[in-house]
């Protein structure tokens, strides 16, 4: 048997159906290590008092639509570039731009947008994943004026647009700008 | 506490069915803390930990029609749970694992300070080396404390197959502690 | 000086039950209730409310703990002040979407002597408010700041329209893009506004002469 696994017997110490002094003695020191092994679990409390707020919010504003799917809490990492387009503006001062948006993140299994302009709702306005290699672009039509946002890849990883000047959030992370 | 003044689940879940939703946050508050730190030894964060618990209690609103015994709302709620941190994947190393912030001091710890909270980040660390099912069995008999065959009931599985999948984890557990002492 | 013609702001009440409607459910209470606080007293100053606003809104989103919220949506505040304050020493007094853009400017790193500066050009409300959102960009390119202030003050200076104002960043970009440092793309892009300027002024507030519009009341 090899020396990296645990003798049964101080499997069974493990379980709770021995004790040390159950042990023959040559396996009295591998019995203390294994102990120690147990007394290292953290039974510290964990406390999350904001999630019952936040599951209420998302109660009341949520749609008689229901989302399809749960959010897949994959944790791909956004890659490298983004693009950013600004089209051509029309020759009168316009109230409205339309703009494309588009991150490049082959992994994500999905990408939305958050911003200024959608209350930072992450779950407002959905990416769409184009052709397989991993873009994914929204088409938005936003009022003149100065925006802040960030890409959400697969619900929880807040990207800055690589393409985009970019500012500090005050959160430790970069806001993306865009000024219209 | 006057005995029976709190509702049981199974009141609050056949009454936010009837359409009082206000009362799902009974349920929230009584299970969140209880159900955040299955789910922090499980994906090894405490953030990943509040939005797994988050989500899992909106999936939960969601299906709760299809709750078949409203009185084990827990037993249920519990799997959606699991459900959700099973299918995140591990996040990579460079996130630091759960610290003891406030830590309750243990009677049977030995060694004080420092010490036991560098030993409490190895075996977490060595937590999230183990395969989702070995790591559950684990964090569900000797964080929660439950025995087998609470959890084999929970679990829908047989005591034998959970034995084994704990004397594997054990022993991956020693390799990972060894390893990187 | 420029003379400003008050509007009357919105009652109390109404303002803090706007300001509680747009959080309800967003923000945690403990939030809603500093912005309320914040915001009250800032429109009473005549600083625009939406800024503090729009950043709970954002931590709440973001999932960040309330005290750091907390901290981020106080920083907000005073840089509005800081903008508010820089704007009337340049002649400019209560437009609260030029102090809501003067604060965006600070975030990005330039000083309440920088926003003066822009502001002295002289250049009408709407046009140094833009001015002030794409000095902010600029900086957010890491445009240094003497020439990103040369850069829109020439531009403004030029007296052309808000929109060669708003092309700058991208021009800027892609100047870096050819491998020009963003420097030198400013100091290239500062070189034709200026020659623009020699040309000729720009309508503007000019000296002692009210403003074109009365300032935007603050709302929530």
């Amino acid at each position: 048997m090899s020396d990296r696994e645990f003798h049964p017997l101080v499997k069974q110490l493990l379980d709770g159906d021995l004790t040390i002094a159950d042990l023959p003695a040559e396996l009295r020191a591998e019995g203390e290590e294994a102990l120690s092994l147990l007394a290292a679990v953290d039974r510290t409390p964990v406390s999350v008092p904001a999630v019952t707020w936040r599951v209420m919010a998302a109660l009341a504003s949520r749609r008689r639509r229901m989302r399809t799917g749960l959010l897949t809490a994959a944790l791909a990492i956004a890659a490298a570039l983004a693009i950013w387009l600004l089209p051509a503006r029309p020759v009168a001062a316009p109230s409205v731009v339309t703009v494309r948006f588009v991150l490049v993140a082959p992994d994500a299994h999905e990408v939305s947008l958050a911003g200024t302009f959608n209350q930072w709702d992450a779950h407002a306005t959905q990416l769409v994943r184009t052709g397989t290699t991993g873009v994914w672009t929204a088409t938005l039509t936003l009022p003149v004026g100065q925006h802040q946002y960030a890409f959400v890849v697969d619900g929880q990883r807040w990207v800055s647009d690589p393409g985009a000047p970019a500012v500090d959030d005050g959160f430790g992370r970069r806001n993306s700008v865009l000024t219209l | 506490m006057r005995p029976g003044a709190e509702p049981k689940d199974g009141e609050i879940v056949r009454s936010v069915l009837a359409g009082e939703r206000e009362r799902y946050a009974l349920l929230v508050e009584r299970y969140r803390d209880r159900y955040a730190r299955y789910a922090a030894r499980m994906l090894g964060s405490a953030d990943a930990a509040e939005d797994a618990v988050q989500d899992a209690f909106v999936r939960a609103f969601d299906q709760l029609a299809q709750c078949k015994e409203p009185d084990n709302f827990v037993g249920w709620f519990f799997l959606i749970l699991r459900n959700r941190c099973f299918a995140e994947r591990r996040r990579s190393r460079s996130v630091a694992p759960l610290e003891a912030a406030d830590s309750v001091a243990a009677a049977d710890r030995t060694d004080g300070g420092a010490e036991s909270a560098e030993r409490r980040r190895a075996l977490q660390l060595a937590l999230l080396e183990l395969t989702p099912d070995q790591r559950e069995v684990f964090v569900l008999k000797h964080m929660d404390g439950l025995s087998y065959e609470q959890i084999a009931t929970q679990l829908s599985t047989s005591v034998a197959s959970l034995k084994m999948r704990m004397h594997r984890a054990y022993d991956r557990l020693r390799e990972q502690l060894r390893d990187h002492k | 000086m420029i003379l400003t013609i008050l509007t009357m702001p919105l009652t109390l009440l109404s303002l803090q039950q706007g300001i509680a409607q747009r959080l309800a459910g967003r923000v945690s209470p403990d939030v809603a209730a500093l912005v309320e606080q914040l915001g009250t007293e800032g429109s009473a100053r005549g600083l625009p409310v939406e800024p503090l606003i729009q950043k709970a809104i954002e931590g709440s989103a973001k999932r960040i703990p309330d005290d750091r919220v907390a901290t981020a949506i106080r920083l907000v505040a005073t840089q509005l002040d800081t903008a508010a304050t820089a704007l009337r020493e340049g002649g400019l007094d209560s437009d609260t979407l030029a102090i809501a853009a003067g604060a965006f400017a600070i975030t990005a790193g330039l000083s309440g002597n920088d926003i003066t500066a822009l502001a002295r050009v002289g250049a009408t409300p709407q046009a140094l408010t833009v001015g002030l959102r794409v000095a902010g960009t600029l900086a957010a390119l890491g445009v240094p700041q003497a020439d990103n202030i040369a850069l829109v003050s020439a531009t403004l200076r030029s007296g052309k329209p808000a929109a060669d104002l708003l092309v700058l960043p991208a021009q800027v970009q892609s100047e870096m893009a050819n491998g020009k440092t963003p420097a030198a793309a400013a100091a290239g892009l500062s070189r034709a506004a200026a020659a623009q300027a020699r040309r000729g002024p720009p309508p503007g507030r000019g000296h002692g002469n009210p403003p074109p519009h009365p300032p935007t009341p603050p709302h929530p």
